[in-house]
């Protein structure tokens, strides 16, 4: 009896969590549903669910308009290539505050972070001057370098949690066996280290990714990545929803892939390591 | 010189990225604290004059809609998302099958760029081609849901799509916070026949104040810096309804020539942001020592 009301809770508590789950992925599975009709079954009433004929077209309508290839590559060289850079600085960092930590490590750790948490506007004024004076508005390198200072704090902070995370002994007893600090490094730590790293890369790709604050104030068409690319189809007008849900499916589609990998990623990076 | 190189590579190590947060963030900082005292308009100027760019701030009829916006999108946002984190963490806890998935789901709109967050529900909230003319096509003539075209109302289009964007963000840090609390005592809870709704406001949830707490700090200074999901949702309109400090301060920065007025309200939401988040992270690396 006991069991019968168990499992009947059960079924009531699962489909109450997928409707839930349902109504919160509703905007996201319509825009991609949408996407493949033409604009008149995209106004049809009753809404189509499946029964409409499938087509490409508004991809290649959005694509020939706005050449969506460009946004895209854009995205991924300032994306990978911040994250590239920020990884390249913040390891030896992270490495020196996990394995030599001193009396001030704990204090320099807060203090960096504390600077992910202001906000970007406070220092958008000075960086747009010495982008403008230094011709690197609408360059990708500029941004390449902006975005890799404003996640550095954040990338050396999740570094430093996965480094704490190595067993300390090992790299003692690899002393004691007369490692030197270089094969200590190269041969002992990097293999225990690539794991957390690769997390970090992952975390840091989706934040420099959707990054909108600095790619939209400091680019314009050249270095524009797919945050740009999303904003100029912002205003609904002379578009109909069928092409604008192509263009937003476009530029949502490497989110969803990465996405579905790296939750575990994005919430230890939004909590600085609080929820591993 | 061997030797020393190997004493000293920590500190050298760290070095780059010391200097790079120091210089860029707060030499920047500094620089728009120092203009935030001088009488800049559209070009810096380096005339220490005084407060007089606060007390311009203070007066301005438009700054004070952007911090009641902040209060009101503050506040509705932060409450909000953490009961809903916590009901569907606690669906979630149910030893349901398919939890993985679901996990996945909710945590989706997490992992989208605010900029498309924005403009997607500035199409299901525009009057002429989402929610409203939908129902209208059903046959419901006379709906009305025109918040975001009302000035009114519009804050709370960016409260809808702000909570859609972090429940489910919300969900994964008080998920992981109902996993953490000792299985022994909820079962002898559960002999002892106390009910599951009681198990959880008498035993569980009073022992994830922390949890709380960090959940708090996370939205805060989202809701703070939320600028993104303002300017594709409303662009601070119409007129200047959903201002809120961020974007007051790019409009005076980038369209209205007045950088006086950008500094000194990026230096008010800096102190803001820090009165929260420091002795937060100062708890939270001193518990950590222990």
């Amino acid at each position: 009896m006991a069991r019968a009301i168990t499992t009947q809770r059960k079924v009531i508590i699962t489909a109450a969590a997928w409707a839930v789950g349902l109504l919160i992925f509703f905007p996201i599975y319509w825009t991609i549903l949408t996407s493949f009709k033409t604009e008149a079954q995209a106004i049809n009433d009753p809404p189509l669910f499946f029964n409409f004929d499938w087509t490409l077209e508004n991809y290649a309508i959005v694509q020939e308009r706005s050449n969506y290839m460009r946004y895209l590559w854009n995205s991924v060289i300032i994306a990978g290539g911040s994250t590239l850079l920020g990884i390249l600085v913040a390891v030896p960092a992270a490495w020196s505050m996990a394995f030599v930590p001193s009396k001030r490590t704990k204090d320099i750790l807060l203090w960096m972070l504390s600077t992910k948490m202001l906000p970007a506007v406070g220092v958008l004024y000075p960086i747009s001057l010495i982008f403008v004076e230094f011709n690197l508005l609408d360059t990708r390198i500029g941004l390449v370098v902006v975005l890799m200072l404003i996640n550095l704090p954040i990338i050396v902070w999740m570094l430093y949690t996965y480094f704490r995370e190595i067993p300390v002994d090992i790299l003692e007893a690899a002393r004691m066996d007369g490692a030197s600090l270089r094969e200590e490094i190269l041969y002992v730590l990097t293999p225990m280290a690539i794991p957390g790293i690769a997390s970090t890369i992952l975390l840091n790709f989706i934040l420099a990714w959707n990054e909108a604050f600095w790619t939209l104030n400091l680019t314009a068409a050249q270095a524009a990545p797919l945050t740009a690319f999303i904003a100029s189809y912002s205003s609904p007008e002379g578009l109909f929803f069928a092409k604008l849900s192509a263009a937003s499916t476009m530029a949502i589609a490497p989110i969803l892939i990465l996405g579905w990998f790296s939750q575990k990623q994005l919430v230890r990076g939004l909590t600085f390591g609080a929820v591993k | 010189m061997t030797k020393w190189l190997e004493e000293n590579t920590p500190k050298l190590v760290l070095a780059p990225s010391f200097l790079a947060v120091l210089v860029f963030v707060y030499g920047f900082i500094a620089w728009t604290a120092w203009v935030s005292l001088t009488r800049s308009r559209l070009l810096p100027k380096y005339e220490i004059e005084g407060f007089i760019q606060y007390e311009r701030l203070f007066a301005s009829p438009r700054w004070d809609t952007a911090i009641n916006n902040l209060f009101v999108f503050g506040i509705l946002f932060i409450v909000i998302a953490m009961v809903l984190g916590l009901v569907l963490a606690i669906l979630l806890d149910q030893n349901i099958r398919t939890e993985g998935a679901l996990r996945t789901i909710y945590l989706y709109p997490m992992a989208l760029s605010m900029i498309v967050t924005g403009t997607a529900w500035k199409w299901i909230l525009n009057p002429g081609l989402g929610l409203e003319a939908m129902v209208r096509r059903w046959g419901f003539e006379e709906f009305t849901f025109d918040w975001l075209v009302n000035p009114d109302m519009a804050i709370y289009t960016v409260v809808l799509a702000a909570i859609w964007q972090s429940s489910g963000f919300v969900m994964a840090l008080f998920l992981a916070g109902l996993r953490s609390v000792d299985g022994e005592i909820i079962k002898a809870a559960q002999v002892d026949g106390i009910p599951t709704w009681r198990v959880y406001t008498a035993i569980i949830i009073p022992s994830m104040a922390p949890i709380f707490l960090s959940a708090f700090i996370v939205l805060a200074h989202l809701a703070i810096k939320s600028f993104d999901l303002v300017i594709a949702l409303t662009g601070g309109g119409p007129g200047y309804a959903t201002d809120l400090p961020a974007t007051y301060m790019y409009a005076m920065a980038f369209s209205r020539g007045d950088i006086g007025q950008a500094a000194s309200s990026a230096m008010i939401m800096m102190m803001v942001v820090f009165t929260i988040v420091v002795p937060y992270l100062y708890s939270e690396l001193r518990s950590k020592d222990d």
